[in-house]
């Protein structure tokens, strides 16, 4: 069975997307110890077996609210198999934000470029493509609301939860920043602590030059 | 880690710029980069979103037009489920008549116990389902952020957000959906004070008690004595939220900011909307349905057992009794501590346990021997009494649910109990000094 | 000339300069897309004068007042100052 993880910012049709994937097969609870709504649902596709979460819609994976943390450590700690980042195809540069942030986390993303035809009737032509080649991800692009692109969608899920290796690009944030992060992950890798090795390296890196208060207080443990 | 600290802060002097802000910056760099890449404008429009915020924002007409859709909601939750409900009660009456005349226990169990508790919980569901469904809609088409901003201002001003003031209205129809709506605050604490308020809200429940006892009292100032409870319940709600905000160590600080987006509106699927209500009716039923039927079974045998005897010597009988020395500082006698107690289950009880107590039947009857029973500041007293002192068995259940904690849901239960003793106490005390 | 964004009035425009106030809420309103660089235009006022909604990156958000006046914005586009914080002060 594969295991993945629905996010993308409220309003983009997650709800929606999360519903054709699973049909009727889902239920839902609480995540632990907070009273947001955590959904799960099952479903299989060319006899692969799935099961979907649904993540609270965000904006962003900082570690300050209870939505955005719950989405991030599901990412960080239970390392889904496949990470489904809904865009909203007519607001594509806020959406893309969440997107960065997930491939910083070296989430396994697929992308599920949504509300196609709001974007058409704004007047917008987008070329997924071309965003696929540039993010270096998977990009199916949806009406969720009518049910198309859904089967590709599945396709596209089931194919990167096999596909060996991946394509990694890294988006650099200039080179006195990048020079910075090699600095930083010089020294957690002197570390050598087996804990933080769970983690992407450069993940690390970045959210401890962002003062990023629970990184900061995990890897305070062992450097 | 001092080594972590120094590379950033050299970096953050080095770019005059704090890393927090930054990085941030730099990836909205790169995402706008590939969006102009990845996107192209065939056209400029103006969009539907820019034409129906024009109407739904406007400055005048914005939230004239955002209590008229409120009402609508309520209209069409309340009226439309109104059939269903009468042909709900009349199945379950007929089904608890086979068993005959109540006149064993076991007849009395089946007719009076499941019969009546189970038609009593599943009229709840109809009005409770149409109002998700309603709700439903106005979720999925995007409206529900525009209400938040058209009503932020006044919301922001009693210590809360845009966002509560949906849940506080829908408490006028039933406190138990508007305490699941509180689910679209995002804010802990601004969701919590909404919850805590949310009973103080008059639910349509109540209205019948204030219905009979002003009726019985107040005469030509029957309305305005109505009318007088959704003020104090409206007055009381404000001051708790302020209060709570004030005193309470985990609800202090200020309301959560304000940072909304308004997304374009769309047309909402009957398939969502479906399914939303669904899966909110489920939570109804699971949490509020089952608490709801126990309750009525208990309440069954408190005022069946002993076998035989008249109300007042069966078990509930002896409760009242039992807490009049409590409420008699108020004026109210056990028979008003009977009907209070029955009122834990659902608040529109009381009026039917006057009935019973008093061996009487008929709106007007009851109400010329409760007339004979109180005076019209004990009256006042338990109709104030009424509004504030408990949430319902049912809104009871959801706040638990909903909190997903016993400690703030008897918190809720307590303050309540104590704000209806307190107000009661002090109309009794003015009317006492008024009128002598 | 640089102002608080709560200062303007719709249908004016401002570019960000910078974004001050608490960490938690700077961190929010950046996470939005409010960061130096951005255009933002006022669209309208609430009915009761508070908040306003501002439209950015191509999409519409609300501030109240007390959270717009952390931002600070250059009102004329086209100075130059449109290329995003690495010009700053280095």
């Amino acid at each position: 069975m594969i295991r993945v993880a629905l996010i993308g910012n409220p309003n983009v049709g997650k709800t929606v997307i999360f519903n054709h994937l699973t049909g009727a097969r889902q239920y839902v609870g609480n995540w632990p110890g907070v009273t947001v709504e955590k959904k799960v649902g099952r479903c299989t596709h060319r006899g692969v077996e799935m099961e979907v979460v649904d993540l609270p819609g965000v904006y962003s994976l900082t570690a300050r609210s209870p939505d955005e943390l719950i989405a991030r450590d599901y990412i960080v700690e239970e390392k889904p198999d496949v990470v489904v980042d809904i865009v909203d195809a007519s607001n594509l540069e806020r959406n893309l934000y969440l997107t960065l942030l997930l491939l910083e986390l070296e989430a396994n993303v697929v992308v599920a470029l949504n509300m196609m035809d709001v974007a058409a009737s704004e007047g917008y032509e987008v070329d997924a493509g071309m965003l696929s080649k540039l993010l270096g991800v998977p990009v199916v692009p949806c009406v969720a609301t009518r049910g198309e692109g859904i089967e590709a969608l599945k396709d596209a899920i089931v194919d990167a939860a096999t596909r060996k290796e991946r394509r990694r690009v890294a988006f650099g944030f200039g080179d006195e920043i990048e020079d910075a992060i090699k600095r930083v992950e010089a020294v957690l890798s002197r570390s050598g602590s087996e804990e933080l090795s769970r983690y992407p390296l450069r993940w690390l890196a970045i959210k401890l030059l962002e003062g990023d208060e629970r990184v900061e207080a995990l890897v305070s443990k062992f450097v | 880690m001092e080594e972590i600290r120094r590379i950033r802060e050299e970096l953050s002097k080095k770019l005059g710029e704090d890393l927090e802000v930054l990085l941030p910056a730099r990836r909205y760099e790169t995402a706008g980069e590939i969006s102009r890449r990845c996107l192209r404008r065939r056209e400029e429009r103006l969009t539907l979103t820019d034409m129906l915020d024009h109407v739904f924002l406007h400055r005048a007409l914005g939230i004239p037009i955002f209590l008229a859709l409120m009402y609508a909601v309520f209209q069409f939750a309340y009226s439309v489920s109104e059939p269903f409900m009468v042909m709900l009660e009349a199945a379950f009456g007929w089904l608890g008549s086979l068993a005959g005349e109540a006149e064993t226990p076991l007849a009395s169990l089946w007719a009076d116990g499941i019969c009546g508790g189970l038609g009593f919980v599943l009229v709840f569901i109809f009005p409770i389902f149409f109002l998700f469904f309603a709700l439903a809609i106005l979720e999925d088409s995007g409206y529900l952020p525009r209400a938040a901003f058209v009503m932020d201002r006044l919301m922001y001003r009693l210590g809360l957000h845009g966002r509560s003031f949906i849940p506080l209205l829908l408490g006028f129809g039933c406190n138990l959906p508007a305490i699941m709506a509180t689910r679209v605050i995002d804010d802990e604490r601004d969701r919590l004070i909404t919850i805590l308020v949310n009973p103080l809200m008059s639910c349509s429940a109540r209205l019948p008690v204030y219905v009979l006892l002003a009726g019985a009292f107040f005469g030509a100032y029957a309305g305005a004595a109505i009318f007088s409870m959704y003020v104090l319940g409206i007055a009381l709600a404000i001051l708790m939220a302020l209060l709570f905000r004030k005193t309470i160590p985990q609800l202090r600080g200020k309301p959560a900011p304000f940072i909304l987006e308004l997304p374009p509106y769309l047309r909402p699927t009957l398939r969502s909307v479906l399914l939303k209500t669904w899966q909110r009716g489920v939570v109804f039923l699971k949490k509020a349905a089952t608490i709801l039927f126990a309750g009525a079974l208990a309440l069954w045998a408190l005022s069946s057992f002993p076998w035989g005897a008249p109300l007042e010597a069966t078990y509930a009988g002896m409760l009242g009794h039992a807490l009049e020395p409590l409420l008699r500082p108020l004026g109210f006698d056990w028979m008003a501590a009977v009907a209070l107690f029955f009122g834990f289950l659902a608040k529109e009880i009381v009026v039917e346990t006057f009935g019973i107590l008093y061996g009487v039947a008929g709106e007007e009857e009851i109400q010329a021997a409760v007339a004979a029973h109180m005076t019209p500041v004990t009256a006042f007293a338990f109709m104030a009494f009424t509004l504030i002192y408990l949430p319902c068995l049912a809104t009871f259940g959801i706040i638990r649910a909903e909190t997903g904690s016993w400690k703030w849901t008897l918190f809720a239960v307590a303050y309540e109990l104590a704000l209806a003793y307190a107000v009661a106490a002090t109309i009794v005390a003015f009317g006492s000094i008024v009128w002598g | 000339m640089e102002r608080r964004l709560s200062e303007l009035r719709p249908g004016e425009r401002g570019v960000v300069v910078r974004v001050v106030g608490e960490r938690r809420l700077r961190r929010r309103i950046l996470d939005m897309g409010i960061v130096s660089g951005t255009e933002v235009e006022v669209v309208r006022v609430a009915p009761l004068g508070d908040p306003v909604e501002f439209r950015l990156k191509g999409y519409e958000l609300s501030l109240r007042r007390d959270e717009a006046e952390n931002v600070i914005v250059r009102i004329h586009a086209g100075e130059g100052f449109g290329g995003g914080g690495s010009e700053g002060g280095s």
